[in-house]
């Protein structure tokens, strides 16, 4: 017997022996993800105007900076005033793909340093790993905005670093419509479809608001290890 | 500490804890104030009931294939490359994790807030092994630096005051640090970096796991749980068998209630989930991933007595409300779990011996019960738990006696109202201002703390008579 069918046969013998202690069900699961997820997707498209409004109002409550602009091309311009103002030439990014605007020649003309992810050999990720740990400003995607909460998720992978959105003091995340749910419960939908098959990232992560503590007498306080400031920019038309 | 031994080691804490009226202050403060907290979030949250009814199913359907979704927790997780390790002991989830450690050369490991790590102590055997834990939840760090023990599940430096944390950050940080929460988070972050980037592996807890996915979930506020995942070369999660769930549709429920109870946030400021090292094309996270599967005694209680307090979150929220644990804390407890659900989980993994005690610290009045995001019936096993301590044997001769004549008093209609008609009278000289302020001999250890109302001028039944007979 492995140390795995030991453990795992112990416990199965209590499983048998124990009496049931009330109700038990599992959450529902969609059966079919891909489309329950589509149709999420229609859903919102007719009614994110209200989604977005309930996740500015949330994600200021949780000390977020909403940002509305109308094209991409206006997007690079925000960034650069947040850059502006934390005083910053260094900045981080997500790959133009991921985050779905080519940022690098503007902020290179604006005089700012903009380090893009790229690719994955040991060179690549030392200079990520530098850049990020170095830059006042962090530019990545988000792939689900959940309004209820105020909640942006960030989806790992090829050009889409984990601490692009967690070295820097401040992070911007950019999203479209098309990314904006309801509720959590839409969000499960949505990473079940994500995990269909053996598929589904490394890493995600859920961020609401910038990074807080309170333990030092219950004094609420920003930037503990990651962002001091996150800010969230909507591009109404992709 | 077992048996005998433990009472009054736990009667002397408890009574150090009502005398520092330091601890009395900064409990009073951050309990009320969690209490506020999470009674807004929920206030506003209508479907919250129904949120905490479909959790607790969902525990006790896990509970019910548990030996299955722990297999397929495993087979995810080798799927994605990572390794499993199974610890049917607490000294063997230490060895899994000391013999990781030596085989990698590893010389400083990162930690982020893990009670299961408190629960094998595991720190105190890093250092043995030549390794330095550094912990980066900044309240375990400050606990840390000052060799001491979390005094709360989810805030456990609620003991401590700035000066006395001005005072151990300074030290680190060679400066004179002013007493301010801004100024000593900045030092901490600052301090804390380096050792991120440096560390060659990062240990964690786990929040949740999704057998589904192969999904280890950690929830923080800092931001230290995403690094501890995200910078050191190899990631070890360790996580007890009762934090396995089935599926992602099963986490967002619990999400939904966790950190509204815990701290009233609608979600904690970082949910992070990760299967598995560093998938192709990325640019960080772990060559390595290690999950260690703990037993430690909760499997004894799938079928045993207390087999609900598998269902615990780890919130916290039964701490707050209880009016025992808001008195004395949680050090005086003097186990890993304090609190309500920290009786249960002590006598899970330690034994009913260890908890001869503690399991009467507890007025039994249900407020942890109402407050519990999976509605664990924490009374009820309080009291269960009492009765086997006696069968057991270990409480005092003296005691067992007491009950046993109040038990035969109370069956007896007529022993009773003997008992109530000398009681006037036997009470008599003990009666100050309509109260029993001080009784004698053993009575007395009742009165040292507080007052009784004295037997009743005219008994109830002698009352329900008269009122007949007008």
């Amino acid at each position: 017997m492995t140390p795995r069918d030991a453990f795992l046969a112990r416990i199965g013998a209590e499983v048998r022996r124990a009496r049931p202690a009330g109700p038990a069900t599992p959450a529902p699961r969609p059966a079919r993800p891909a489309e329950a997820a589509e149709a999420i997707r229609r859903q919102m498209a007719e009614r994110w105007p209200a989604a977005v409004r309930r996740f500015e109002e949330e994600f200021g409550r949780v000390a977020g900076v909403f940002h509305r602009v109308r094209r991409r091309e206006e997007v690079a311009g925000v960034i650069l005033g947040i850059a502006r103002a934390q005083g910053t030439r260094d900045l981080v990014a997500w790959s133009a793909d991921a985050i779905g605007v080519a940022l690098e020649a503007e902020l290179a003309a604006a005089g700012l340093g903009l380090t893009v992810a790229g690719p994955d050999d040991a060179e690549g990720r030392r200079r990520h790993r530098e850049a990020a740990a170095r830059a006042g400003v962090g530019v990545t995607g988000a792939d689900i905005v959940l309004a209820e909460t105020g909640t942006l998720v960030l989806v790992s992978g090829a050009g889409r670093p984990r601490a692009t959105s967690l070295l820097p003091p401040t992070h911007v995340a950019v999203f479209d419509p098309s990314q904006v749910v309801e509720s959590l419960e839409q969000v499960g939908v949505l990473l079940e479809a994500l995990h269909a098959g053996a598929s589904g990232p490394a890493s995600i992560t859920f961020v609401t608001g910038p990074s807080r503590t309170a333990d030092i007498e219950l004094t609420l306080t920003r930037g503990v290890h990651g962002p001091r400031e996150v800010h969230a920019v909507l591009v109404e038309e992709p | 500490m077992t048996g005998r031994g433990a009472e009054p080691a736990f009667a002397a804490r408890a009574a150090a804890a009502l005398g520092d009226r330091h601890l009395q202050e900064a409990l009073g403060i951050a309990t009320t104030k969690f209490i506020g907290l999470r009674r807004e979030s929920f206030a506003g949250f209508p479907e919250g009931d129904v949120l905490r009814d479909r959790a607790r199913a969902i525990k006790e359907a896990t509970l019910q294939r548990l030996d299955e979704h722990l297999g397929r927790l495993a087979d995810r997780v080798e799927e994605r490359g990572g390794h499993v390790h199974w610890a049917a002991t607490a000294d063997e989830a230490r060895e899994i994790i000391l013999r990781l450690c030596r085989d990698r050369g590893v010389r400083m490991a990162v930690k982020s807030k893990s009670m299961a790590t408190e629960e094998i102590e595991l720190n105190e055997a890093l250092e043995g092994a030549g390794v330095t834990p550094v912990e980066t939840d900044l309240g375990e760090y400050i606990i840390q630096l000052a060799h001491e023990k979390p005094s709360h599940i989810i805030a456990p430096a609620i003991h401590k005051t700035k000066g006395q944390v001005a005072a151990l950050i300074s030290e680190v940080a060679r400066a004179r640090l002013d007493a301010d929460a801004e100024v000593l988070t900045a030092a901490a972050r600052g301090l804390l970096r380096e050792k991120f980037l440096e560390a060659d592996l990062g240990i964690t807890g786990a929040n949740f796991a999704v057998a589904e996915t192969g999904t280890v979930v950690l929830v923080t506020n800092e931001g230290n749980g995403r690094m501890v995942t995200s910078l050191p070369r190899v990631h070890v999660a360790l996580m007890g068998i009762d934090k396995v769930i089935p599926s992602l549709s099963d986490l967002v429920v619990f999400l939904a209630i966790l950190a509204r109870s815990a701290t009233g946030q609608k979600l904690s400021v970082y949910t992070t989930l990760v299967r598995g090292p560093r998938a192709a094309g990325e640019l960080d996270g772990p060559d390595e991933f290690h999950l260690v599967l703990m037993d430690n005694g909760r499997s004894r209680q799938i079928a045993g007595p207390l087999r609900e307090a598998l269902y615990c979150l780890r919130c916290g929220a039964c701490l707050n409300v209880c009016p025992v644990y808001r008195q004395i804390g949680g050090h005086a407890y003097g186990h890993t779990y304090p609190g309500p659900i920290g009786i249960l989980l002590t006598a899970m993994l330690r034994g009913t011996h260890a908890v001869r005690d503690l399991a009467h610290a507890s007025s039994l009045c249900g407020a942890c019960k109402d407050v519990c995001p999976v509605r664990i019936d924490i009374p009820r096993m309080l009291v269960e738990l009492r009765e086997q301590v006696d069968r057991e044997g270990a409480a005092p001769r003296g005691e067992r006696m007491a009950f046993r004549v109040g038990g035969l008093l109370l069956r007896s209609p007529a022993a009773w109202r003997a008992l109530a008609r000398a009681g006037r009278w036997v009470q008599r000289p003990f009666v100050e201002r309509g109260r029993l302020k001080r009784l004698p001999l053993v009575l007395g250890r009742w009165t040292a703390s507080r007052d009784l109302p004295p037997v009743a001028a005219r008994t109830f039944r002698e009352r329900w008579k008269e009122l007949r007979r007008s």
